[in-house]
């Protein structure tokens, strides 16, 4: 069962010791250096502590090509946050991000509900963290096929030509 | 009754078959002759955090592919619409391409 502080409210979830999954996509500025990310883990860290959530597994996807322009960036460094807590955790945890300058956007979804703290221990320690503060190079990545003059809805352009025939899955129907 | 309403219909799509189906006529909504369908859904793991796979959900210029195209269920179609817009806002994929 989890502990309130006085005047605290506590929903039904909460009282039965259960708390939520969720995983945070964000995007720092290209330019950040290892002594920038740690300084966003020990913030988001101090952060989970107060709320009494802990982050469970934390990733550094590189740096990557966005897909278009965000506050002037071509490029970003991705970051993959998994943490357990309860329902206000999300609202500091992105209050905090918003302040922050390094990051430039961010996405939370939640995963899985009563999820037992106890059965997802922390999969964060140090040594995981000085990995993930070490800036990666951006990865190679396939182009955007080019467009076509015409934007008629045809069904011949909905799909490459490698795809006809096969793909995802098995094969289409051949007419 | 119902032999006389049967007889109806058969005239009905009699008269159908001698102007030719929608398809034949150019109209939209015939079947298209390269669609392609997606065939083992069940293995599909649909999430906003592959591009690699959500790309071939697009057209060229970064729209949507519909549903009567890409062959998926209303419900994968629904998850693949979420996560294609999780995606989006993420700059993994583009809006739009120009």
């Amino acid at each position: 069962m989890s502990t309130a502080t006085p005047g605290e409210v506590l929903s039904f979830r909460s009282r039965r010791g259960t708390k939520r999954e969720y995983e945070t996509v964000m995007i720092l500025r290209p330019e950040t250096n290892k002594d920038g990310i740690l300084d966003l883990i020990y913030r988001m860290q101090a952060v989970f502590k107060n709320t009494r959530a802990h982050l469970l597994k934390i990733d550094n996807w590189g740096t990557r090509t966005l897909a278009f322009p965000i506050k002037r960036c071509q490029k970003g460094i991705y970051m993959y946050w998994r943490f357990l807590g309860g329902s206000d955790v999300v609202a500091e945890f992105e209050r905090n991000l918003r302040n922050l300058d390094v990051v430039i956007r961010y996405h939370t979804v939640k995963v899985d509900d009563d999820v037992d703290p106890n059965a997802r221990p922390s999969e964060v320690t140090e040594e995981i963290i000085n990995v993930v503060a070490e800036p990666l190079p951006e990865p190679e990545e396939e182009p955007m096929p080019e467009p076509s003059d015409d934007d008629a809805m045809r069904d011949d352009e909905y799909f490459p030509e490698e795809l006809q025939g096969g793909g995802l899955g098995g094969t289409g129907d051949e007419d | 009754m119902d032999d006389r309403d049967r007889d109806r219909d058969r005239d009905r799509d009699r008269d159908r078959g001698d102007r030719g189906d929608r398809s034949e006529r150019g109209e939209r909504g015939g079947k298209s002759k390269r669609s392609f369908r997606v065939t083992n859904e069940k293995t599909l793991v649909i999430d906003y955090k592959n591009p690699q796979l959500l790309k071939h959900f697009l057209t060229d210029r970064g729209k949507l592919v519909p549903a009567r195209i890409s062959g998926l269920s209303a419900r994968s179609q629904r998850q693949l619409t979420i996560a294609i817009k999780r995606a989006r806002l993420l700059a993994l994929l583009p809006y739009t391409v120009t």
